[in-house]
């Protein structure tokens, strides 16, 4: 049984007498039937069923009837007379005029209409408002683009009739005076410099000074200019021509704002009072909102609507791939497919396709909720916002999401897809004997890595264990060097600081791929470096550095020592140098020795400020590609403890590239990156989860 | 007479005087310096002498022996090897990525900054996630995606692909940046502009951009310079020589056996690295605060 409330309210909860009498009737008798005795209570249904079943008989009803006939004819005649009015108007006056008498002539028809049948219905009230507001505010514009024309017009006469002799006297003295005023400029500009040669004033003084002397003559010279009347003339048309198109576009969103006003303060009466459409149109985004009457919003909503039935849905279940089945194809991975069928592009489609489908289902759901709570309202007695208010509301409300939108779709396509299919493909058997088309294996290949076993996953652990030793020693060989140098040079009895500051830079800003592989030529057989070496140590037999493990090593974390203490160099001196020079003073003062000093003021502000970032620098390094890989390609090679694939300086990351491009166990590799991009996130997740910003909620 | 020499003996240093150990700590600490600086300069240097040096072939010849001065090598690494064509592409490369970094980041941090919206903390954290992930991840999926866009777009070339990895990977953490960024900017500025009823796109506009424009600046060099830099990703999706960006193009030159030449990978080198030295030596200050904004502060 339908149950009406009492009374409707709006957008803020303001109450409203109900209009429509026989609503009103059937939710008073509802009303009291909850209130009354067992013994009233059937006596009061009776009167309930009988109030429905005479509804078309209700005197209201029959009003309403009645009045709906007469509007229909009003409507009819209404666009007739609108016809006529619009064909007598034209020739008389401009288009713009033109339509603007006709809205206001229609909108005073309507008004009269409607003022007698306000009592009627809410929605008379908001029409007859509405008539009444346009039909009175659309005068003044009337008036105002009348007046604008006549200006215009009167402005392109003095364009065609001005006095050639005047004109062209005007125009001499211009010229007169743009001489005239260059001179000026000259001198005044000549007189700054004098100044600043004297050192009177700065550069920044002399610089603005000129700035102003140039606006001051541009200035002059435009007053003059629009003395002729030529130029005038068109200046004038120029700006009546922007307040006709301008102008008019914002008296008229001012009076639809106003209409907004008083949309907002009427509530709309409906019969129904559950909210059907929503759960009848949540299949097609759009249909909705038509429902609800909100026309463009509901073309939006069917643009995604477009997208979801005949992009998504059809990519999802295999049509239009370039090879694969849609979501199928990620299950099959292209078994028993034809001979050129590539289970990677079965599998990557298929992840395209759940991200389609995603996408898919937040439109159902965005459009769902939608008409959901515009139907809710509508029942409530709060009416559906226009088109004008929809429009405000998304572009401020909705203005995060908008914007990020590019931004997400790129993230998603660039970012999330290949990673979604290094995860996936770690399940996979992807290996040289199955580079076309490979099956789910399960865990299997996390078991080989965890195992160390097999062709590929056997030197896992000793790849991991000099990957931390790596890791673990370059950074802090790199953090020492950088913030020792860092501390030596702030040394205030040190001259020549720029000098050093200049230097110790040059490891950052020369790109890393040409110094590492200038030491790698360096480091050859018969490298410079290596000679060097041999000479210092004096080996029994003359070692080759890329060919010992242990050397190899060494020469490493020595080459990162040289590379990243740049980094952390600049770092470390930026901060050392926003230490307050008070702090020390007070030590001193207190009989701090040097080494109290820095152990106690210094060391602790430069590692707390840099920790974040020289936390980074141990990730970088645990990813630290490119100075393995062009400094030796990772190698020596050393089969009996790394096997046929990595060399002895091999990283897990220049491991998996190995692997992925140059040994085709994708799988496996892939196993590795989710092994290894787990790690990092946790070890990242911590580190965030412990920061002050994260802390305070301020993100 | 007497009155000026008592003057010049005077110490008008507000430091104190050093003692015998002060005066042999600073000799140690010059020393340290200057070693350092040597370390440094000495690669780099050789480096430099060996691009000049006419006396070689295709292996460096750094041990001393007969030098030559001479532009041989420059002008091998113009004539007999792609370098401009790398130069054209890592800047055409440079450039497009750098531009499309600042169209998403400048919207998605000002969103970030100003907005409170649903999921906002939760999709910040899982970006912050998602950053943890080595680029290459992913070098599998690359060759194939850039398959399926070209199969639909032609026109999609590799170095396309490339571009939007760059600039689609930096959205993360450059987002982080200018969010901190505009976080120290109050938001009176902007209420302001509300008050006065700006929409949000014209706040964008009038107000955000150029108040973050020092940061963009940076955000954009920094996206500028990583092609300059990176050598796995070109190296990975661009297969043909022409394409190639510099730091795959000028390893071939060490690698490859038919185009071997120690001393033009030495020039090559040279001219890449000087304007892009200059760069950080006059921007360091802006670079590095770039850096240091950009990590959420302990």
């Amino acid at each position: 049984m339908a149950i009406y409330q009492e009374f409707l309210y709006d957008d803020i909860g303001n109450t409203y007498e109900r209009k429509n009498l026989y609503f009103k009737e059937v939710s008073k008798l509802q009303e009291s039937i909850k209130s009354a005795t067992p013994e009233q209570k059937s006596a009061v249904k009776a009167e309930l069923k009988e109030l429905k079943r005479n509804k078309n008989k209700h005197s209201y009803n029959v009003e309403l009837h009645s009045f709906k006939e007469n509007e229909k004819i009003f409507l009819k005649e209404l666009r007739e007379k609108t016809k006529s009015m619009k064909a007598s108007l034209k020739g008389k006056h401009s288009r713009r005029v033109t339509i603007l008498k006709t809205k206001q002539y229609r909108f005073q028809l309507k008004e009269n209409f409607y003022q007698p049948f306000k009592d009627l219905t809410y929605d008379n009230v908001l029409i007859f408002e509405e008539a009444k507001i346009k039909s009175e505010q659309l005068k003044h514009t009337i008036i105002q683009v009348e007046e604008n024309e006549k200006a215009l017009e009167s402005a392109k006469k003095e364009l065609h009739s001005f006095d050639e002799v005047y004109n062209a006297k005007k125009k001499d003295e211009l010229k007169v005076l743009k001489a005239f005023e260059k001179e000026k400029f000259n001198k005044a500009k000549q007189a700054l410099k004098e100044k600043k040669k004297s050192g009177l004033i700065s550069e920044k003084a002399l610089s603005n000074g000129i700035v102003e002397l140039k606006k001051q003559r541009k200035e002059n010279i435009v007053v003059q200019y629009y003395d002729i009347p030529k130029h005038a003339a068109k200046e004038k048309i120029k700006s009546y021509r922007y307040q006709l198109r301008k102008g008019t576009q914002r008296e008229l969103s001012v009076i639809e704002s106003n209409v907004a006003d008083v949309r907002r303060k009427t509530p709309t009466e409906v019969s129904k009072t559950i909210p059907v459409n929503a759960f009848l149109t949540f299949w097609l985004p759009g249909l909705g909102q038509v429902l609800n009457g909100q026309w463009i919003k509901s073309i939006l909503f069917f643009v995604m609507s477009a997208f979801a039935y005949f992009v998504a849905i059809p990519y999802a279940l295999g049509y239009s791939n370039f090879q694969g089945k849609g979501i199928a194809g990620l299950i099959s991975l292209a078994e028993g497919g034809k001979k050129l069928d590539r289970s990677l592009i079965f599998m990557i489609e298929g992840i395209i396709a759940i991200f389609l489908i995603i996408f898919t289902v937040v439109i159902l759901v965005i459009a769902f909720k939608d008409v959901l709570s515009v139907e809710k309202k509508k029942i409530k007695g709060v009416r559906p916002k226009n088109w004008f208010e929809t429009k405000t509301a998304v572009f401020e409300e909705g203005f995060p999401y908008l914007v990020s939108l590019p931004a997400l779709v790129a993230i998603v396509f660039i970012v999330l897809v290949p990673i979604a299919t290094a995860i996936l493909l770690s399940f996979t058997n992807m290996d040289p004997n199955h580079q076309n088309k490979f099956e789910w294996i399960g865990l299997a290949n996390y078991k080989l890595i965890a195992l160390g076993e097999g062709i590929a996953g056997g030197p896992f652990w000793n790849i991991l264990g000099w990957t931390l030793i790596w890791t673990i020693f370059a950074t802090s060989l790199a953090i020492a060097i950088g913030f020792g140098l860092a501390i030596l040079a702030n040394n205030e009895r040190i001259k020549a600081k720029t000098f050093f500051r200049a230097v110790y830079l040059l490891p950052w800003a020369v790109p890393a791929f040409i110094t590492i592989m200038f030491f790698s030529i360096m480091f050859s057989r018969n490298g410079i470096l290596t000679g060097y070496l041999n000479n210092i140590f004096n080996f029994d037999t003359p070692i080759a550095v890329k060919d010992n493990p242990f050397w190899s090593r060494v020469t490493l974390i020595s080459l990162q020592g040289w590379l990243g203490s740049a980094y952390v160099f600049l770092l470390s001196t930026g901060v050392l140098q926003a230490i307050p020079a008070d702090l020390y003073e007070a030590a001193q003062i207190d009989g701090a020795t040097a080494w109290q000093k820095l152990r106690k003021i210094t060391l602790p502000i430069v590692l707390f400020q840099t920790a974040p970032l020289l936390v980074g620098q141990y990730t970088f390094n645990f990813n630290n590609f490119s100075i393995i890989y062009l400094f030796n390609g990772g190698g020596p090679f050393n089969p009996s403890k790394y096997g046929n694939l990595a060399g002895s300086t091999d990283l897990l990351i220049s491991y998996i590239f190995k692997l992925t491009t140059q040994y085709d166990y994708q799988a496996i590799g892939a196993a590795i990156t989710i092994v290894i991009s787990l790690g990092l996130m946790l070890f990242a997740f911590i580190g965030f989860k412990n920061s002050k910003a994260f802390k305070e909620e301020k993100l | 007479m007497k009155l000026f020499r008592k003057k010049n003996d005077l110490y008008l240093s507000d430091k104190q005087p050093l003692t015998f150990w002060g005066v042999i700590g600073l000799a140690l600490t010059y020393l340290i310096l200057i070693g350092w600086s040597i370390v440094i300069l000495w690669p780099l240097g050789q480096m430099v002498i060996s691009s000049f040096n006419g006396n070689q072939d295709q292996y460096l010849i750094l041990n001393g022996g007969a030098y030559d001065f001479s532009f041989k090598h420059f002008k091998f690494l113009f004539d007999e090897t792609l370098y401009l064509s790398w130069v054209k592409n890592t800047i055409f490369i440079a450039i497009a990525s750098a531009l499309l970094t600042l169209l998403f980041v400048s919207f998605t941090g000002f969103a970030y900054s100003r907005y409170r919206f649903k999921g906002r903390k939760s999709s910040l954290m899982s970006i912050m996630l998602i950053q943890t992930i080595p680029a290459f991840a992913g070098i599998t999926a690359y060759y194939t995606l850039h398959t399926l866009i070209a199969n639909s777009v032609p026109a999609f070339s590799r170095q396309m692909m490339l571009i939007l990895i760059y600039s689609a990977g930096g959205i993360a953490g450059n987002t982080f940046i200018l969010k901190g960024y505009l976080d120290s900017i109050s938001t009176e500025l902007d209420d302001a502009a509300r008050i006065d009823g700006c929409s949000s796109m014209k706040v964008y506009r009038l107000i955000i951009m150029p108040i973050a424009r020092p940061m963009l600046a940076i955000i954009a060099l920094w996206s500028f310079i990583g092609p300059f830099m990176d050598y796995l990703l070109p190296r990975v999706l661009l297969t043909n020589v022409e394409s190639y960006t510099l730091a795959a193009g000028l390893y071939t030159l060490i690698n490859n056996q038919y185009d071997f030449n120690q001393p033009a990978f030495a020039a090559g080198g040279l001219l890449t690295a000087v304007p892009i030295v200059i760069m950080f030596v006059v921007l360091q200050k802006q670079l590095v605060s770039g850096l240091s904004k950009g990590s959420v502060k302990g």
